[in-house]
């Protein structure tokens, strides 16, 4: 094994290390799309706040 | 300490919080941007080292709510105890704005109202007397113009707000004891506070041109919301904005780009030459190889998130929904369904939460189901590769693909109103239309980076992580053999892929390799570039020495072994398939029906495959006179699909009928007792 | 008279709101727009007009113009 290949391996492990490092921190985060600008304000963690209570009273009836 | 942000649609909230906090959250000049609450701490330079709180939320016109995102509001500040309200009042629209803010005041919670846009009043000469109004409101008043970095107004008015903190105050206006209950009470009561506001206004406005004069403004509404120029006009700018960004200016720069990251690749893999085949194929094809050609494609999306947030920015957005509002209506969708879909372009996910602010629910779910049919930026880049390679960089390829993608919408709601049992129902559009102003460089900039770091961070990770896996899964077979030369269809990938590589054989393109990329597409649709690189070993998508996306044209053409038609059929194939599985999820979420969720999965896989069908079998009979391979099975697979939907709106139309019956026998208990 | 059958650029009183809906009614109310308060048509087309309620400019389809009554 040269020392170019070493180099390689190296790059690639720490690479993938810290890609699933981060997409795993993320997804404890909650967040369901990784790289997603919009992701703090999906609705899933807006506040804590429940998806049905959102919803006026006039609309749960249609 | 958390402080609430709130005030009527369009008056600025977010461009403030985002002042204070230093975050980039999505602004536009229309109201409802904002559709859910945010939070982050404010500035130290602000608070003065104190951990202060700042929460975004949706423009609200009263406490109680019309539409979803406006019961956000009302909740928020009703149940979650802030230490203090900010009330975002836009200085140009008082006498309105002071409605909400009479309602903030009798909660107890201490508010401070911020005079938001007041250059835009000194500019129209509307002098407003703020410590009047702070006198008649019995709370602090200060003028605020969050656009501007200096003399904004904005430290005063945060710690004044702070200092309030935990304190109580009185009232300038008290509902009245009512029994709520009587609409008749209510709506007198209503309009005493009315009455109470319009004396405040009276008092402390002086208005040198009354809003009610027609200026030249009017007549570029009355152009823009015309029915026949103002949807040319529309369809001439979102044409612009695909030539600039995906014929015109993206791809200069991608080919500069490009050619730095070829030369890189060049040079990885002339380090390891000596190395094992499977290091060199990781690193130069697989992560080299495969993120850089969708990083290539970076530049394309930059300029076309730049020109979009130039538009949200000016205020053209509500014109188009206006404009857009009966076509929309005749096929059972509403105006504010244009908003998501241009929103769409971007991201798809941004696009299915805009949908909050359409209230009726079944127009709401339609649209949340139908907005994906817009290529959205992840796409851009398979749109491109296919431009470039089989239509020689054509811009009437991606101008197709996003008209294409509306008239998908059209007819799905067209089908979603007759398999919905549709009854004709009054559906009321109105819209307001904000004032028109200079779209902000700077801001269209920062939206426009932001947009790109998220890029790159999916390339870095998620497409990164694809594409090694990818890599592995092609250079092994199921022993963990590397895979001989010549004995490609034995690795893992080619068979977990040939399966539905088989079902694909009607459309055109039934080979492992792109079905393989098709399925890598529902993690993030960028992938379909990157798979394709790793699979056919492609890199140079994009030519260096021509100002064009020919670029390996024919080199790509060839490996790929597909014809213009049979290109063309899977281009739309991934563009009109269900988005990536984080949009799946939002859907989800915001539908909140498993029905629903899996009615909008399925048309939207029996859409993709239909127009690939169509599209190849029709081609191919223009093109070489006959029918393509497996045209009877797609054919069988298509009247599937059209059963299903028949059969799916029988069921639902039954179970209306019933619902509706139901209604009427409630309503006949309901007058016996009476 | 309905709001499509205003002169445009005069300003009328508001007489009457007839939406048969009463939530609609209500968000009209809210945006300022009811019996008595005044409304100016600044253009009109067929089937929509943009109208100026308090200090907003709003644009409003036939159907929600043919159920806003002025005098």
């Amino acid at each position: 094994m040269n020392a170019a290949t070493l180099i390689a391996v190296l790059a690639l492990a720490i690479m993938l290390f810290l890609a699933v490092r981060y997409i795993y921190r993320e997804k404890k985060k909650g967040n369901a799309c990784i790289g997603c600008p919009y992701a703090g304000s999906c609705q899933k963690h807006n506040a804590g706040m429940s998806c049905d209570s959102n919803i006026p009273q006039s609309r749960k009836t249609e | 300490m958390r402080i609430a942000f709130a005030g009527n649609p369009n008056s600025g909230k977010t461009t403030m919080y985002n002042a204070l906090t230093g975050r980039s959250e999505k602004v536009g000049n229309w109201g409802g941007v904002t559709v859910g609450s945010k939070e982050y701490h404010i500035k130290k330079e602000y608070t003065g080292d104190r951990e202060v709180i700042a929460v975004d939320l949706p423009g609200a016109y009263s406490m109680s709510p019309f539409t979803p995102e406006e019961g956000i509001t009302s909740e928020y500040v009703r149940t979650a105890n802030p230490d203090a309200i900010v009330n975002i009042v836009d200085a140009s629209n008082l006498s309105r704005s002071l409605f909400f803010t009479t309602q903030l005041l009798e909660l107890g919670i201490p508010v401070v109202v911020a005079l938001n846009k007041s250059d835009i009043t000194s500019k129209e000469e509307t002098e407003i007397d703020a410590d009047k109004l702070a006198e008649k409101l019995n709370c602090p008043v200060y003028k605020t113009v969050s656009i501007e970095d200096k003399n904004n107004g904005l430290k005063e008015m945060i710690e004044k707000a702070i200092s309030l903190a935990g304190t109580m105050q009185k009232a300038p206006y008290m509902q009245a004891d009512i029994d709520l209950h009587d609409k008749n009470a209510v709506d007198a009561e209503d309009r005493k506070r009315y009455d109470f506001v319009n004396k405040i206004v009276a008092e402390v406005e002086k208005r040198k041109v009354l809003s009610a004069e027609t200026t030249k403004h009017d007549k570029i509404d009355a152009v823009l919301t015309n029915p026949i120029a103002g949807i040319l006009v529309f369809a001439l700018v979102m044409w612009f904005v695909f030539w600039v960004s995906q014929a015109w200016l993206g791809p200069m720069i991608a080919d500069w780009l490009v050619g730095y990251i070829e030369s890189f690749q060049g040079w990885v893999a002339g380090q390891l030459e000596n190395s094992p085949a499977i290091v060199s194929a990781l690193l130069a094809d697989g992560i080299v190889g495969g993120v850089g050609a969708v990083v290539g494609f970076l530049p394309l999306v930059m300029v076309m998130y730049f020109l979009i947030a130039l538009l949200e920015d000016c205020g053209y957005m509500a014109r188009v929904s206006a404009v857009m509002d009966p076509i929309f209506k005749r096929v059972g969708l509403s105006g504010k369904s244009v908003i998501p879909v241009v929103i769409g372009t971007g991201c798809g996910i941004p696009a299915i939460m805009a949908c909050r602010t359409i209230r009726d629910e079944r127009e709401r779910r339609a649209t949340t189901m139908l907005t994906t049919f817009i290529p959205c930026g992840a796409k851009i880049p398979v749109i491109a590769l296919f431009a470039g390679a089989f239509f020689a960089g054509a811009s009437w390829v991606s101008t197709l693909s996003y008209f294409f993608g509306l008239v998908l919408i059209f007819l799905g709601a067209l089908l979603i109103k007759a398999i919905t049992g549709y009854k004709y129902r009054k559906s009321f559009f109105i819209m307001e239309l904000p004032k028109w102003k200079t779209p902000s460089l700077k801001f269209a900039f920062r939206s426009m980076m932001e947009r790109a770091r998220a890029y790159i961070i999916k390339a870095a990770t998620i497409i990164l992580v694809c594409n090694t896996v990818v890599q592995v899964m092609q250079t092994f077979d199921w022993h963990f053999h590397v895979v001989e030369e010549g004995a490609e269809s034995t690795s893992i990938l080619a068979s977990i892929a040939t399966p539905f590589a088989v079902l694909l054989i009607p459309l055109g393109f039934g080979v492992w390799q792109l079905a393989a990329a098709a399925i890598t597409g529902f993690i993030a649709k960028e992938n379909v570039v990157g798979t394709l690189a790793v699979v056919y070993g492609l890199t140079a998508f994009i030519d260096v020495d021509e100002l064009e996306m020919v670029g390996g044209a024919n080199t790509v053409a060839m490996t790929m072994g597909l014809t213009s038609v049979t290109a063309l059929a899977y281009l739309f194939f991934n563009l009109y398939t269900p988005p990536c599985f984080a949009a799946i999820g939002a859907m989800n979420s915001e539908m909140k029906s498993k029905g629903w969720l899996w009615g909008a999965i399925g048309l939207q896989l029996s859409t993709g495959y239909t127009v690939a069908f169509l599209i190849n079998q029709f081609g191919t009979l223009f093109t070489e006179g006959h029918f393509a391979a497996g045209f009877v099975p797609g054919l069988i697979a298509v009247a599937c699909f059209v059963v299903a939907i028949v059969l799916i709106g029988k069921r639902v139309r039954a179970h209306f009928d019933e619902q509706y019956d139901l209604h009427r026998k409630l309503k006949k208990t309901e007058g016996a007792t009476a | 008279m309905t709001l499509l059958e205003a002169e445009t650029g005069k300003t009328y009183k508001v007489k009457e709101i007839a939406t048969d809906d009463e939530d609609m009614n209500a968000f009209l109310f809210r945006l300022g727009c009811y019996e008595g308060e005044p409304i100016t048509v600044v253009s009109k087309k067929k089937n929509s007009c943009i109208a100026v309620i308090k200090d907003g400019r709003y644009n409003l389809d036939k159907m929600l113009s043919d159920a806003i009554v002025i005098e």
